[in-house]
């Protein structure tokens, strides 16, 4: 087999890891090859828009587990490769070198066990930093199950570890990947939480869960991430939609990846983390699933409406952060700015706030953008649906022109 | 002839620039235009001034802050017409607000300036990323890029960080100047100063092919959707990276 071929191969089965960023790490040069860019860098966006910032690949695609919705389960006959360490280093300096890349992400299937797989992907790791003096970005996956002394070590080799949770519940989890369990994941997340610092993962730990594989709702998936959030300061949780790699009784037989639902639950995430939401505020027992019209700040605000108007010139900053289309960034710029002058809808602009959404929730100096006789429920979800629908309209003959393509 | 209709000239290099500005700000003079000696071209109603000024040390610098002028330096990189005078007029709010100018964008000079200190310093940070190396001939890396706003000094900054055991050339190829690394120093030429032999070997070519099945293999098929990705690498930027090079 080819180097071309192993690398096609260990590729293709490490896509489905939507993890690519490379931020939160400002790793020195220390005389070598590679530093770490504290905001990150794109260095590539896919034909399917995904941002290419490191090199991510298994060590190998071969698997003792049989977990029904991965491609590399072990019942399923596909090419199987693995690369050697010292392949893997090479491409990654060679990538490097000619600035393709950020790093390395490296995941991999489980061979032997849990601890032998930890020690090959270490051994690998290690000759990129020790021999090739490589201080880039790297990315590890912690293999559920393998030794605490073997995660320490891995610890200090990279700059973010990453162990996947899968499901939002223990429930589809068992259904799904019998081999696995939430807790071994966990005990990696907490022992990781004990451990950072500036030279035990940098960048700080994430996870990533599969979108619509099971018949967990949106409240169920939210809950399990402010919890994973509050629990082991994650950095990320990354969402997945389902894509049906294989064919089994437990998997729902959908065509299409449930991209809608997965952008709905990253702006949802976005507000837990920056925006001082809680999973009550967006969702309830009641209501447990996003509303797919409308992103899930102005669908809040709307339901809500009694809090708004809210006055630019003297609304706090978490009030602000409340005001669909404007985030801490503009929040923050609103505040500095207005200690001197009055803020007008003209100085917002300025000011690079988008206003296309803002527009209905705010007064800039006790005037509304329209008359004020506007401001009613009914007239500014119009507007925002029909604001949505542009952006879909957009997307949605993407994925035609695909598939008639194909 | 009144002091404000003045053209002044400057030699078009940033120190030269702020030297003329601190001398402007000391005489009180109000210029018509500030503009690179090579730029200027004869206006019977703004005549050019070349001030002769005689300072060592640049008290300017004293008085404002390094963020101000570093935003100041980002808007000099910019191809903005006009850019000297906005810096003029920012680092002129700068001393009567100190840090605070940062601010007060409701002054149309400083609202310019920050917006177009942000838009160079976004287009450098996208070439951090797709600027693409080959290696060519005697073991040199070498790079071209297209770009709006000058900013070879900043990628090459970047670079030397980054790669300062290699040595390497990237090419500004709009601007035809160049920045050569020798594992110590950055030397920046004009296109014409040198000679390149831009052949690759099969081995370069490999990895190359390497790159661009990595490149392809990654997208996920059911995801599609080019026009996300051309908003992240627009067409402009295409022709310089590589495993783009086809779909133009």
């Amino acid at each position: 087999m080819t180097l071309k071929e192993k690398l096609e191969i260990l590729a293709d089965s490490a896509k489905y890891d939507v993890s690519c960023s490379s931020s939160g790490s400002a790793r020195k040069n220390k005389n070598g090859i590679g530093n770490g860019a504290i905001s990150g860098i794109c260095h590539s966006f896919s034909s399917d828009g995904r941002c290419i910032s490191l090199l991510k690949i298994l060590m190998t695609n071969c698997c003792i587990f049989d977990c029904k919705y991965c491609i590399n389960r072990k019942s399923n006959q596909v090419r199987r490769a693995i690369f050697t360490p010292e392949e893997i280093a090479s491409i990654t300096i060679n990538f490097y070198k000619r600035n393709y890349i950020e790093g390395l992400f490296l995941s991999s299937g489980i061979i032997k066990s849990p601890d032998y797989t930890m020690e090959k992907m270490i051994e690998t790791i290690s000759l990129l930093r020790n021999k090739y003096h490589f201080n880039g970005y790297i990315h590890a996956k912690a293999i559920p199950g393998a030794s605490e002394y073997l995660i320490q070590k891995l610890g200090l080799l990279v700059d973010r570890l990453s162990a996947n949770i899968e499901l939002p519940t223990e429930n589809g989890l068992t259904l799904l990947a019998p081999d696995k369990n939430t807790s071994k994941v966990t005990e990696i997340m907490s022992f990781v939480k004990k451990k950072k610092s500036k030279i035990f993962t940098p960048a700080g730990q994430s996870t990533q869960m599969i979108i619509g594989a099971t018949n967990e709702t949106d409240l169920d998936i939210m809950s399990k991430s402010s919890n994973l959030y509050q629990t082991y300061q994650l950095k990320r949780v990354f969402y997945s939609a389902y894509i049906a790699v294989n064919k089994d009784k437990n998997l729902p037989s959908i065509k299409m990846p449930p991209l809608k639902r997965e952008n709905r639950l990253y702006q949802a995430d976005w507000l837990l983390r920056y925006y001082n939401f809680k999973v009550d505020d967006l969702l309830e027992k009641d209501n447990p699933n996003f509303n797919v019209l409308l992103d899930p700040k102005a669908d809040w605000a709307l339901r809500h409406l009694e809090e708004f108007p809210k006055e630019i010139n003297k609304a706090s900053y978490y009030d602000l952060v409340k005001v669909p289309g404007i985030g801490p960034t503009g929040a923050k710029k609103i505040i500095s700015s207005r200690r001197f002058f009055t803020i007008h809808f003209s100085d917002l602009k300025k000011m690079g706030i988008s206003l296309k959404r803002a527009k209905y929730f705010i007064l800039c100096d006790g005037k509304y953008f329209a008359n004020i006789s506007c401001f009613q429920k009914s007239f500014i979800t119009s507007n925002l649906i029909l604001e949505e629908k542009e952006e879909k309209k957009e997307s949605v003959t993407q994925l035609s022109l695909f598939y008639e393509g194909k | 002839m009144k002091e404000s209709n003045f053209t002044y000239i400057y030699d078009g290099t940033w120190e030269e620039l702020l030297k003329v500005i601190s001398w402007l700000f000391k005489e009180k003079r109000k210029p018509f235009q500030i503009i690179e000696e090579t730029q200027y071209e004869n206006n019977l109603l703004s005549p050019p001034f070349k001030p002769v000024i005689n300072i060592k040390t640049l008290t300017l610098k004293k008085y404002i802050s390094k963020e101000v002028l570093k935003i100041s330096y980002y808007v000099f990189l910019s191809n903005e017409k006009d850019k000297e005078l906005i810096i003029y007029y920012f680092l002129l709010n700068s001393l009567k607000y100190q840090k605070n100018v940062l601010y007060m964008r409701n002054l149309k000079c400083v609202n310019t300036a920050l917006t177009i200190s942000k838009r160079v310093s976004r287009e450098a940070h996208k070439w951090k990323g797709f600027l693409r190396f080959k290696e060519i001939q005697n073991h040199i890396f070498y790079a071209e890029f297209t770009a709006d706003n000058n900013i070879l000094g900043i990628l090459a900054n970047h670079f030397k960080k980054r790669l300062p055991k290699e040595r390497w050339i990237i090419k500004d190829e709009k601007r035809d100047i160049l920045c050569l690394y020798d594992q110590k120093n950055c030397y920046f030429l004009e296109g014409k100063e040198i000679e390149l032999d831009l052949k690759q070997n099969t081995e370069e070519k490999n990895m190359e092919e390497l790159w661009k099945s990595f490149f392809k293999t990654i997208a996920i098929k059911e995801r599609v959707n080019k026009k996300c990705q051309q908003n992240f690498m627009t067409k402009k930027k295409r022709k310089n990276i590589l495993e783009m090079e086809d779909e133009q």
